[in-house]
């Protein structure tokens, strides 16, 4: 349509033009007139020069001008371009010919707090050439042979442009040392084959920690276009290129800036057809730093191993369905994350090289149970009784539950009426039970006459939520790790928000639900990671440090600390006040109580240990599973410094299972073992 | 006598002498001086430029660009030797000798093809190439100059007028037809400027203008339509031809190759500065990213080595030539000398306008050699041959007797 417009307007134009020429060339299409009464005697039709000379002194003088035109514009040309615009030109021809080739740094290496290498780097041989190689298809063929790979995959590995035209293009990476040799021993038959050493990602320990220290996976599309529209604010920020490996998940993601090294650039210069043609300046590349874990080795592993064997304790309960769990240890005095474990795991050396999209979809599939999932900052679980230690605090803060007031427990608590009747954990009844022996026995209707006090009290009716989110439940502990989730503190206005398409009667809060979250089970959701510090806070009079995984970044030499965990080694993240301290004595008391005295069956596992423990079992109940038992626990009882909690997806009862975990992880700290071996499994939820 | 009184007779025959050896013809009056020194600077300049381009491009041979020169100089000088006057009454074998040169690259056993172009032919038995074109263009000026001639410096009716330019036609279609666009353009334009000095009147060509404008705007706008219902090969206008005029429209339009050379041809031009990056040094040019940087675009390989001064030098020389050549024309009194000498100078204004405002982004590419400059024998033969013409034209300058 455009098309035939443009042939319609330019055959107007033409058609106008010959109209117009035609009429314009008649008015001198005769070349004499002839006068009629003097006779055909021929005279000039204008009064133009006649003679020769005349005419054509104009024609030449018009000539003498059209040179002197055109000179003219091609040097006004010249000059607009030689002399004025030089400059221009002139970095357009040095962009010509050189370019700027980038070599890769060495990430650092992640330590343990004790120097430990937990991540390491290996050197791996990567057969590469110029791109210009591809013109010789005998030696590519000779190579393709020798390296074992087809033709058509060396062609193209060859001629692949991603790394940059003018950087040594990767034939094939870690290739084997006898390979190499024989490239090498050969070397006038393979004339432009290049030899680069690299580094890659190892992991001495295989999968210990694994979802703390995350996994290296080449830039993602989404992450260069992010770092684009970001813009160059900070001269110091990492550029990345396609194909660069960067930090994707754990520590290597959170602490990328300080592993990933800085680039070295080797400036080349090419000719048209973009072949090397020599070499200017280079900067060399700088090495990430090393960086250093809280971690340590030791309860690292006793987290892996005890949550490992907590679970086989369960499986053979009858609990076939555990396997999911995590582990978490904390120093209560500073906040450093001595061991982090979440089952199942995953080997993040299947990251090296790029992860094939099968083992990826298997990694990120529920069959397999997730196992990138961080459960021990990303699982969200009921927290069980395990809470009940603040639901006592605040019912003795707010006046709901004095020290001295008692419920007697017979199994089947009736107190928001017959009708809406809860049952005891223990269905035979606790008998008269007050706060201590409630929270030393579990035992529900004392919690579910807290929650229901707090329901109908005028004056504090959300008071018991209060009290969780003083102590940090609801909100992210501020951990240095990637998508750490905040859990959940129900009440009136999250229920009315969340069942906003129910009728406005059934999202109203009412007594049941408070009775539910006084024993931690309902819609309150914490990570254990949060208990941790809940549990912290309680080992340490109300102050929670903010739990870190990094301790510091190594010197360049090596030697010493270049930086420290936000400079002095820890942060505090909150102080709960503390109403007295005599209630918080009475708690510690119940907890003490859980331990030592509730059970001996539980009792003899801790009696061994040359520490006082302190801590509390929980049992969580959803639906259609099977329970999941929770254990939070910290010892020394008398100057607290390492605080344990661990849950086990679907594991049975906290007394009987997580405990193991716990005790193993503190078995590994004091050096003493368990050996009790007492499997009474203890009924203490 | 005296001493003084000798000595005086002395000097006067002595001017004497002098003023009659000029006036019998002596050098000064069979050479034209100006010509002359600004076609010695312009190839000395030309074997520098192309000698520093044989520093990194193989192609360019400076011994084989030598061997051009003197080629050329030698048929100059017969040419210079002989009157072309009679050449004036054979316009009928002119225009066959024309058209023949034209279409003798399609001859079978002097056809000879380079890097897929046509156009060349090689005379058998010593092996040398030649691109005819290059004569067809003077023998075109002959042919014009000898129609336009006939009107004795006025043409006065239309019918004459159109004649002409018919006339003009046969050797511009032939050359489009054999596929060289830029040497037809030169022709048409060297054609031009002959009929227009014999007398056509301004009005006229004007309205031819104007009707060539149509007229090509017609084609360029059909060419698509064309190319849709017949193939590309079948059209006027050739794909590459449509590109470069794009490309000249639009320099960043399009990455086809057309937009590179042009590119790179700005960057080499624009690069060189006031005192260019000297002898060896064009990196533009050296370092292969200007295609045909001793041929075609060999401006911009100049500018880049001598910078502005290189380039005004060259510009300066051109201009000495060609003016001296339209004195030339001016001190000659046969008419049709007189348009010979004007058809060459419009030969040069076209071919040098065109291939310099090529590379830098004023005109359209096309593959037209600078005089002089570029590399290649078949344009410094003929070229040295249009200046042994205009020599020549001075040396008859005065009515033989």
């Amino acid at each position: 349509m455009d098309a035939q417009l443009i042939v319609l307007i330019a055959g107007l134009v033409l058609l106008a033009a010959i109209v117009g020429s035609l009429i314009f060339l008649r008015g001198y299409s005769g070349k004499y007139t002839y006068d009629t009464k003097d006779g055909t005697r021929p005279r000039a039709s204008e009064g133009e020069g006649n003679t020769l000379g005349v005419t054509f002194k104009g024609r030449f003088r018009l000539l003498t001008l059209g040179i002197g035109a055109m000179l003219s514009a091609l040097v006004a040309r010249l000059w607009s371009m030689q002399m004025v615009s030089s400059d221009y030109y002139e970095s357009l021809s040095t962009q010509n010919q050189t370019r700027t080739v980038m070599t890769s740094a060495p990430r650092g290496r992640i330590l343990d707090r004790n120097g430990v290498a937990l991540v390491t780097n290996r050197p791996s041989l990567a057969v590469t050439a110029y791109r210009d190689l591809a013109d010789d298809t005998v030696l590519v063929r000779h190579l393709s042979n020798v390296l074992g790979i087809p033709y058509v995959a060396a062609l193209r590995n060859i001629q692949d442009n991603t790394e940059g035209a003018q950087a040594r293009h990767t034939i094939a990476s870690d290739v084997r040392r006898s390979t190499i040799a024989y490239v090498q021993e050969h070397a006038a038959d393979f004339a432009g084959v290049l030899v680069d050493e690299r580094t890659e990602r190892q992991y001495p320990y295989g999968t210990l920690a694994a979802h703390v220290l995350g996994y290296t996976g080449t830039v993602t599309q989404e992450q260069l276009q992010a770092q684009e529209e970001a813009g160059d604010d900070d001269p110091n920020r990492i550029t990345y290129s396609s194909g660069d490996v960067v930090g994707q998940a754990g520590v290597e993601y959170e602490y990328e800036s300080l592993l990933q090294g800085i680039k070295g650039e080797q400036v080349v210069t090419v000719d048209a057809t973009g072949n090397v043609t020599g070499q200017n300046s280079s900067v060399e590349p700088r090495a990430g730093s090393d960086i250093r874990l809280t971690l340590d080795l030791t309860i690292q592993k006793a987290c892996e191993d005890g949550l490992a064997h907590a679970i086989e304790i369960a499986k053979n309960s009858g609990y076939e369905n555990a396997g999911a769990g995590a582990c978490v240890c904390l120093d209560c005095t500073n906040g450093d994350i001595l061991g982090m474990a979440s089952l199942p795991t995953f080997d993040p050396s299947v990251f090296v090289g790029g992860v094939s999209s099968e083992v990826w979809s298997e990694l990120n599939s529920e069959e397999s149970g997730t196992p990138l999932l961080n459960r021990a900052i990303n699982g969200q679980y009921m927290s069980a009784s395990t809470i009940k230690v603040l639901s006592a605090l605040a019912g003795l803060e707010y006046g709901i539950y004095s020290s001295s007031r008692t419920t007697v427990c017979t199994g089947f608590w009736t107190g928001n009426g017959e009708a809406n009747g809860k049952k005891c954990w223990l269905e035979t009844g606790h008998g008269t039970m007050n706060l201590r022996s409630g929270i030393a026995n579990s035992c529900d209707p004392v919690f579910y006459d807290i929650g229901r006090d707090f329901f109908y009290n005028d004056a504090n009716p959300e008071g018991l939520q209060e009290m969780f989110r003083r102590w940090g439940l609801g909100s992210v502990t501020g951990v240095d790790l990637p998508s750490e989730a905040e859990g959940r503190v129900p009440d009136a206005a999250w229920k009315e928000s969340y069942f906003s398409d129910w009728p406005a009667d059934q999202r109203a809060w009412n007594a049941g639900d408070m009775t539910n979250i006084a024993i931690g089970q309902g819609d309150i959701l914490v990570t254990p990671l949060q208990m941790a510090c809940v549990y912290a806070g309680v080992a340490m009079g109300g102050v929670e440090y903010t739990p870190h995984i990094f301790y510091s970044a190594v010197g360049r030499d090596g030697e010493g600390d270049a930086y420290r965990y936000n400079g002095t080694g820890s942060k505090e993240r909150l102080t709960a006040h503390i109403n007295s301290e005599e209630d918080l004595a009475l708690v510690r008391g119940g907890i003490h109580d859980v331990i030592y005295t509730t059970d001996t069956s539980l009792a003899s596992h801790f009696t061994n240990l040359p520490v006082e423990v302190y801590g509390k079992s929980g049992t969580g109940e959803r639906t259609d599973e099977d329970e999941y038992a929770w254990f939070c626990a910290y010892a020394p009882a008398d100057d607290p410094k390492y605080v344990v909690a661990a849950v086990l997806e679907q594991g049975g009862g906290g007394s009987a299972t997580a405990s193991r975990c716990i005790r193993d992880v503190l078995g590994a700290i004091y050096q003493t073992p368990d050996t009790s071996s007492d499997s009474g499994n203890s009924a203490v939820r | 006598m005296s001493q003084a009184s000798q000595s005086r007779t002395k000097n006067t025959l002595n001017r004497v002498n002098r003023s009659r050896s000029a006036a019998q013809g002596g050098w000064r009056s069979s050479v034209h001086m100006g010509v002359l020194a600004a076609w010695v600077c312009l190839m000395a300049f030309g074997a520098l430029v192309v000698w520093s381009a044989s520093l990194t491009i193989a192609d360019a041979s400076i011994s084989r660009h030598l061997l051009g020169i003197g080629l050329g100089v030698a048929c100059a000088i017969v040419i210079w030797r002989s009157d072309l006057r009679e050449l004036a009454n054979i316009s009928t074998a002119l225009l066959v000798i024309d058209i023949v040169c034209i279409f003798l690259p399609y001859v079978p056993g002097l056809s000879y093809n380079a890097k897929g172009m046509t156009g060349w032919i090689r005379f058998p038995l010593i092996g040398l190439t030649f691109q005819p074109v290059e004569i067809v263009k003077l023998i075109t000026v002959f042919f014009m100059s000898s129609l336009g001639a006939q009107y004795n410096g006025r043409i006065d009716t239309v019918r004459d007028y159109l004649k002409l330019c018919g006339m003009l036609a046969i050797p511009f279609v032939c050359i489009i037809i054999q596929g060289d666009l830029g040497s037809s353009l030169v022709v048409f334009f060297a054609g031009a400027v002959v009929i227009m000095m014999s007398g056509a009147r301004k009005e006229w060509v004007l309205s031819t203008i104007a009707v060539i404008i149509g007229l090509v705007s017609l084609i360029l706008a059909t060419d698509s339509i064309i190319d849709g219902m017949l193939g590309d090969s079948a059209s006027l206008i050739k794909q590459y031809q449509m590109n470069r005029l794009l490309v000249f429209m639009d320099p960043t339009s399009s990455d086809s190759d057309e937009a590179y050379n042009l590119l790179q041809s700005l960057i080499a031009v624009g690069s060189g500065g006031f005192f260019g990056k000297g002898i060896g040094n064009a990196t533009q040019s050296g370092s292969g990213f200007l295609p045909e940087a001793h041929t075609d675009f060999v401006f911009a390989l100049l500018s880049e080595t001598f910078g502005f001064a290189g380039a005004l030098l060259l510009l300066v020389l051109f201009g000495i030539l060609m003016l001296s050549t339209v004195r030339v024309a001016i001190k000659s009194d046969n008419l049709f000398l007189r348009l010979v000498c004007v058809g060459i100078v419009g030969m040069w204004m076209f071919q040098i306008f065109e291939n310099i405002g090529m590379c830098i982004g004023l005109m359209p590419i096309t593959g037209i050699p600078l005089p002089f400059i570029s590399f290649g024998s078949s344009s410094m033969i003929a070229q040295c041959c249009a200046i042994g013409i205009v020599q020549s034209i001075w040396r008859c300058r005065t009515k033989s007797a």
